[in-house]
């Protein structure tokens, strides 16, 4: 077995310090190391996109990086959306919007488009669409995750950002 | 015509009209934890310290092995086990297969002395991590002998053609023509007979997630404890303890989320087999979760392939008389469910037309491929295509619009039978169809259309299609192909337990009904809301593995919401039934004075004398001595609800009985722009207006139809398992198997029509399948209504860049 | 499909990971760049290399610079950031057109300019946009470094001048007047293209005083479409001096078909794509003036 490294990375705001073999993949690391189980996996060869986790800012795809690439990085995952019970307008819109349905996709897609909003916080529904391109659903036809995007923009854009997941109903 | 003697169909119902919570958008309530990532899919379970199994596939079409040296893989530091097909065989008995002749086309987890498809499993090895059993498979050493491989279907039913299986004497695994009807004379008095060859390509659900199990084989007790994404565990359970030679008892299959199913999760076992008979051997929990190269090579679950002869006898008028169909079916090397994709097609074979008489032949060859199984659709997507294509055809030649032709044929009176005997239970294709055409913006389309080919040489072409939406299967569908069938199946309940706690909150637990991605909890919690006037967020779900589990078949068919529905209704009652006597007793009423008002019981025109079913539930859970004798405590009930509507086909099968009553429809006009110097398709518009009866959750279901349009348009125009002449699969990863992204779907208008059933409750039909069933059909007619001009028609699909480049190259 | 065991350096300096590469000879040793096209051949196990040399950590080897009127980009530039990067859009910027149509946003936060020349896909965009605008290739190995011309540098599919021991530093472009485009044909969005094409044209007056034209999906490896090129020089371009630079450009060609289009269906892509591109790049051109 090849020689394990050592690396440190922050993780959703936290330093993790992780000794690994170099060929393990980041996905696996973060999933199996660190168990942030939202990162999905799907094809392991770089096209889904379930896997999908935002390095320094930037989405990347986390089965076709080897976590001994990420030394030094931050990297965040879903779990850093929501502020323990108030879910992230993202989240909340993709709810509201029913832009899941299995969810596999969903962790993925919601790191892209915090991305999208980054670089663009107004984006047309055509940017959305062709942002969101990149990461696969075999679920929802995209519309609604499009419109969910959409409506978390315009909310971010206003700053209306707190909603309590247990407190929206029907 | 044989006038056939059908039992009288059930009485209809009257709905209910004014509707709190059925018909309401609201939020999911399955989503949250999903939203958070925290869906507890199967991958989500594994622990430190289970051990992880791989598949060693086989890289020849068609080979037999001649030896296999597992000694290194098996002395690599952190390998557990290695199991040959040879000793799987030793460990376990062949997977469960409806297929006729099941004896001379064995299935089993592994590949025994001969592989037939590239990707068949020929070992499988246990160890530390995922990354030494792959290790490990390369150390596996197979000698093999290659055997000429058979891949056309035709090729394959050829005599001479190389055998798939030995045994089986030929590659013919089932053949057989059904009349429906008078063919004879409806084709003898036909003004014209419309031809065609069609051809249908295979793919297949490809849900994001793989398929996959964790299997923990405790050799105390001789139980395993299995948890899987596959959806229908409690119908199959027994036939998987049997291929594990474990007694049914034996065996606890729980559920998890599945990642996505469409089909390919239905009814899973091979990876379920795989992780019990390696836990069993090592003694520890394994799991076994396909990568997806298996998932696409190796899977249970190919969609259809299919090679269509049909001729459709058509009067001047445009009056459609008669179809008669001959199809070839490309099920590869094992055949798992029979031919019911076949049965499917038969549910609604005439789509929505007074079609009078059908004459159905089908061949299921054996091929070297992946076996089929299940994908969204179930093989009448394909029907529906192929009637579609035909009757674009006939108004093509005998000079009619599109819209009316299929306004001259379709049914009107409700119920009605089909000639293969199934019945249609209500509908309005006439409202569907003028939705479709104002949402669509069809007069504009064709406008626009003509002016563009005129002004700027483009090809736009506008789909017009309509078809039947089949709902809730019958099992007979599996078995009526055969004079006297193996396992003549009719039970297919679905079941709901509720429970109302101390103080009155509600929890409905569902049996052999997994998460897919589909909206169970939102259904059953919207349903149950409206019975007890509460929240549905406030009804918490719960899920039942096999232990302890009460009938259920699972999901399939697009049959869990109505089937749940009935559940929910039934339990309902008895939880009602037992509530009013209590809070008669309470009220010290007569219980025929007490009525349902606002969540509880109150004396009638007294609402300030009632009972809410919290006071009811507490007096029932704790004061058991302020009630007679008779009345136990606690308040649960459980439903099981069998299918509200199946017949027995004729003894002839002449009439195949009432096997998916429950249809509804659909109408889809996409737009679309033809590149004809590069073949690529492009959306301008699409419109999609569905009944599926009354609906629960319009959004849920506009959700599903979105989805399913968006395979469909895979199917129509992006995906296919493509083996080449030699057998090589040559799509076996995602850079090849195109499924479509947001940028090749467009944006859909959907319209709903709700033309209530009368025989579900509420009026429910289902809908999972719909967008599916249509778009391929939908796109194809739109490409071919842009190819017109140029006498240009595409009778194959998937419709790539290069199928339409060789089409316009040579034209008709 | 997961990846097969190797050791691994992320060394510092060029000249480090150049040491690397000859200390590791014999493990069949190989560059990791953005990892985009590696690390996916690793989990299929198509590629098994021993050890992975990191050049994560070499910082000279990022970056975007112009020198004079060549724009110099280190191979380890990400593509993401090439196709945002001012100087590129000012520079080259068929560069930042090709390389907004590799893969999708995720793969180009990871990918590098560097990695997809020397990984010479027959289907990738760049190694085309560097034999269009004639781009010089700069390698480093154990001598010292050297300059490959782009038209040298791709040798056959996944196949390149570099030898075993070398590492690519940078890759000059030099910066080219006139209209330019780059146009393919892919059957998904940010698929590989079935076929590409990339296209300069210079005007003098109405005639073009030079034409630069490189497909891909027609031959081993990205080629340069000379005899179109002479079509167009010293033309008046009309269409159908467009459409025979066309049929030029496909004359001999002999691509070989996939499962995704027959070697015809990519010859007739191939000269509607010329035809598109270079009539895109005049337009261009004239918008210019
Ligand atoms: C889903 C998906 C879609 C894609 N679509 C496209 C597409 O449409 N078009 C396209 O062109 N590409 C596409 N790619 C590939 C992608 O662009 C890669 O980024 C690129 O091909 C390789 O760059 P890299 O930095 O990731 O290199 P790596 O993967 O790290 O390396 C690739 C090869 O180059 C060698 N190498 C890398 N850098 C150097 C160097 N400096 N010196 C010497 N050798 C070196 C490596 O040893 C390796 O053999 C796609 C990839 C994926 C996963
Ligand atoms: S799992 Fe990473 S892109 Fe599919
Ligand atoms: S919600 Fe299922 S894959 Fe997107």
């Amino acid at each position: 077995m090849a020689e394990k490294h050592t690396i440190t990375l922050t993780v959703n705001g936290r330093r993790h310090i992780a000794e690994v073999e170099p060929r393990m993949l980041l996905v696996d690391l973060l999933r199996d190391e660190l168990s942030l189980k939202e990162v999905h996996i799907g094809c392991e060869h770089g096209v889904c996109g379930t896997c999908t986790v935002l390095r320094d800012g930037a989405s990347i795809r986390s089965c076709i990086t080897f976590a001994v690439q990420a030394d030094g990085a931050e990297i965040r995952t879903v779990e850093s959306l929501a502020d323990g019970p108030t879910l992230h307008p993202l989240q909340d819109e993709f709810w509201a919007k029913q832009g899941l349905q299995c969810g596999y996709c969903t962790p993925g897609m919601l790191m892209r488009a915090c991305e999208i909003l980054a670089h663009n916080p107004d984006p047309t529904s055509a940017q959305v669409r062709e942002g969101i391109a990149s990461n696969l659903c075999r679920c929802t036809g995209y519309q609604y995750i499009v419109e969910a995007v959409l409506a978390a923009a315009a909310r971010m854009r206003t700053g209306q950002n707190a909603t309590h997941d247990v407190e929206v109903r029907s | 015509m044989t006038t056939i003697d059908r039992p009288a169909p059930p009485p209809a119902r009257t709905h209910k009209r004014d509707r709190r919570w059925v018909g309401q958008s609201v939020r999911r309530v399955e989503d949250p934890k999903f939203l958070r990532g925290r869906g507890g899919y199967l991958a989500d379970l594994v622990t430190p310290g289970m051990l992880h199994a791989a598949v060693l596939r086989s890289p020849h079409p068609h080979a037999r092995i001649v030896s296999i040296d597992t000694a290194a893989a098996a002395a690599l530091d952190g390998v557990h086990a290695v199991i040959t097909g040879a000793q799987a065989a030793e460990l376990t008995d062949p997977l469960p297969d409806f297929g006729p002749d099941p004896a001379n086309h064995v299935w089993r987890c592994l590949a025994v002395d001969t592989v037939r498809y590239v990707g068949e499993g020929v070992a499988v090895v246990v160890a530390d991590s995922r990354y030494l059993a792959e290790d490990a498979l390369e150390l596996i050493q197979v000698e093999y002998e290659s055997l000429p491989p058979i891949v056309d279907p035709q090729a394959a039913l050829e005599p001479g053609a190389p055998l798939v299986h030995e045994p089986l004497g030929t590659n013919c695994a089932y053949e057989r023509s059904f009349d429906f009807g008078d063919v004879e004379r409806d084709f003898a008095e036909a003004d014209l007979v419309v031809r065609d060859r069609l051809r249908w390509h295979r793919s297949g659900g490809q849900p994001l997630e793989t398929v996959g199990a964790i299997a923990d084989f405790d050799h105390g007790s001789g139980q395993l404890t299995v948890h899987t994404n596959s959806l229908s565990f409690t119908s199959y359970l027994f036939m998987a303890a049997a291929s594990l030679r474990i007694p049914a008892n034996r065996l606890d299959v729980r559920q998890v989320p599945a990642g996505g199913s469409f089909g390919s999760k239905l009814f899973v076992t091979k990876p379920l087999v795989l992780a019990g008979m390696c836990s069993r051997m090592v003694g520890r929990p394994v799991v076994f979760l396909e990568d997806r190269v298996d998932n696409i090579a190796n899977c249970d679950h190919h969609g259809s392939d299919r090679v269509y002869d049909v001729e459709l006898a058509v009067m001047r008028d445009g009056t459609l008389r008669g179809l008669a169909i001959d199809v070839i079916d490309d099920y590869g090397a094992y055949i798992q469910f029979g031919v019911g994709h076949h049965g499917n097609a038969l549910a609604q074979v005439v789509g929505p037309y007074t079609i009078g008489s059908v004459r159905y032949r089908v061949r299921a060859a054996l091929t070297n491929k992946n076996q089929q199984g299940a994908y969204r659709g179930f093989g009448s997507e394909v029907n529906n295509w192929m009637l579609e294509q035909m009757v674009d055809k006939a108004a093509r030649e005998l000079g009619m619009d599109p819209v009316e032709i299929r306004r001259r044929n379709f049914i009107r009176d409700f119920p009605y039978f089909i000639p293969t005997g199934n019945v249609y239970d209500s509908g309005d294709y006439d409202a569907v169809l003028d939705q479709t055409l104002r949402l669509g913006r069809y007069d504009h389309w064709r406008t626009e259309q003509k002016r563009l080919r005129e002004q700027e040489g483009r090809y736009i072409g506008i789909g017009l299609i309509t078809c039947a939406e089949r709902s809730v299967f019958s099992a007979t569908e599996f078995w009526f192909w055969f004079d006297e069938p193996g396992a003549p199946v009719t039970s297919m309940p679905e079941s709901v337990t509720l429970t109302v706690d101390a103080t009155g909150g509600i929890t409905a637990t569902l049996y052999s009904c997994a998460f897919w991605g589909n909206s169970p909890e939102t259904m059953v919690a919207q349903l149950v809301a409206e019975e007890f006037d509460c929240d549905p967020h406030d009804v918490s779900v719960a899920y039942q593995g096999s232990r302890n589990g009460l009938p259920a078949t699972g999901p399939g068919g697009s049959r869990t919401t109505v089937m749940l529905a009935g559940a929910v209704e039934g339990a309902t009652a008895k939880i009602k039934a037992k509530a009013r006597r209590a809070a008669a007793h309470l009220l010290e009423a007569d219980p025929d004075d007490l009525e349902w008002a606002d969540g509880g019981y109150q004396v009638r025109g007294v609402p300030d004398r009632r009972k809410s079913l919290g006071d009811i539930a507490i007096a029932l859970h704790l004061f058991k001595h302020g009630f007679p004798e008779d009345i136990e405590s606690g308040l649960e009930e459980s439903k099981v609800f069998d299918h509200p509507y199946t017949t027995m086909p004729s003894a002839d099968r002449k009439d195949l009985g009432v096997f998916y009553p429950f249809v509804g429809h659909a109408c889809h006009i996409p737009v679309v722009e033809v590149d004809i110097e590069s073949g690529a398709v492009r959306f301008l518009a699409y419109a999609a207006v569905h009944d599926c009866g009354t609906l629960v959750n319009p959004r849920s279901l506009a959700g599903h139809i979105l989805g399913g349009v968006a395979q469909g348009i895979g199917t129509a125009l992006y995906e296919e398992y493509v083996y080449d002449d030699d057998g090589q699969l040559l799509s076996s990863s995602y850079m090849d198997y195109l499924i479509p992204s947001a940028m090749e779907v467009p944006e859909l208008a959907i319209g709903h029509v709700e033309t209530p059933s009368p025989y579900t409750p509420h009026g429910i039909k289902g809908g999972g399948e719909g967008g599916r069933m249509m778009a391929p059909a939908a796109v194809n007619a739109a490409v071919n209504d842009a190819l017109a001009p140029l006498g240009v028609r595409l009778t194959e699909l998937p419709m790539t860049p290069e199928r339409i480049r060789a089409a316009l190259r040579t034209p008709r | 499909m997961k990846p097969p065991p190797f050791s691994y350096a992320a060394p510092p300096t060029i000249a480090e990971a150049v040491g690397l590469l000859a200390e590791h000879a014999d493990a069949e040793p190989r560059v990791l760049a953005g990892g985009q096209s590696l690390i996916p051949l690793m989990n299929f196990r198509l590629a098994e290399p021993s050890h992975l040399i990191d050049l994560r950590n070499v910082a000279e080897l990022s970056g975007i610079r112009l020198d004079g009127d060549v724009l110099v980009i280190g191979a380890m530039t990400r593509q993401s950031q090439i196709e945002q990067a001012p100087e590129v859009a000012i520079a080259a910027p068929l560069l930042a057109e090709a390389t907004g149509l590799v893969g999708h946003t995720p793969i180009r936060n990871s990918g590098t300019i560097g990695g997809s020349l020397a990984h010479a896909d027959p289907a990738a965009e760049l190694p085309a946009v560097a034999l269009a605008l004639d781009a010089d290739l700069v390698a480093a190995g154990p001598g010292g470094t050297r300059t490959i011309p782009a038209a040298e540098f791709l040798r056959g599919p996944f196949s390149t001048a570099l030898a075993a021991d070398e590492i690519l530093t940078e890759i000059r472009l030099p910066r080219r007047a006139g209209g330019y485009a780059f146009v393919e044909f892919a059957r998904t969005h940010g698929n590989f293209a079935i076929v590409a094409v990339a296209a300069l044209v210079e005007l003098d007056g109405d005639r073009i005083s030079r034409a630069a034209l490189a497909l891909t999906g027609v031959a081993p490896t990205a080629i340069r479409a000379t005899a179109a090129e002479d079509v167009l020089t010293g033309a008046v371009p009309d269409d159908a001096t467009i459409a025979a630079a066309a049929d030029a450009a496909v004359s001999g060609v002999r691509p070989a078909g996939d499962l995704h289009a027959s070697a015809q269906t990519r010859i007739e892509l191939a000269r509607s794509h010329v035809r598109r591109a270079v009539t895109l790049a005049l337009h261009r051109a004239q918008d210019q003036r």
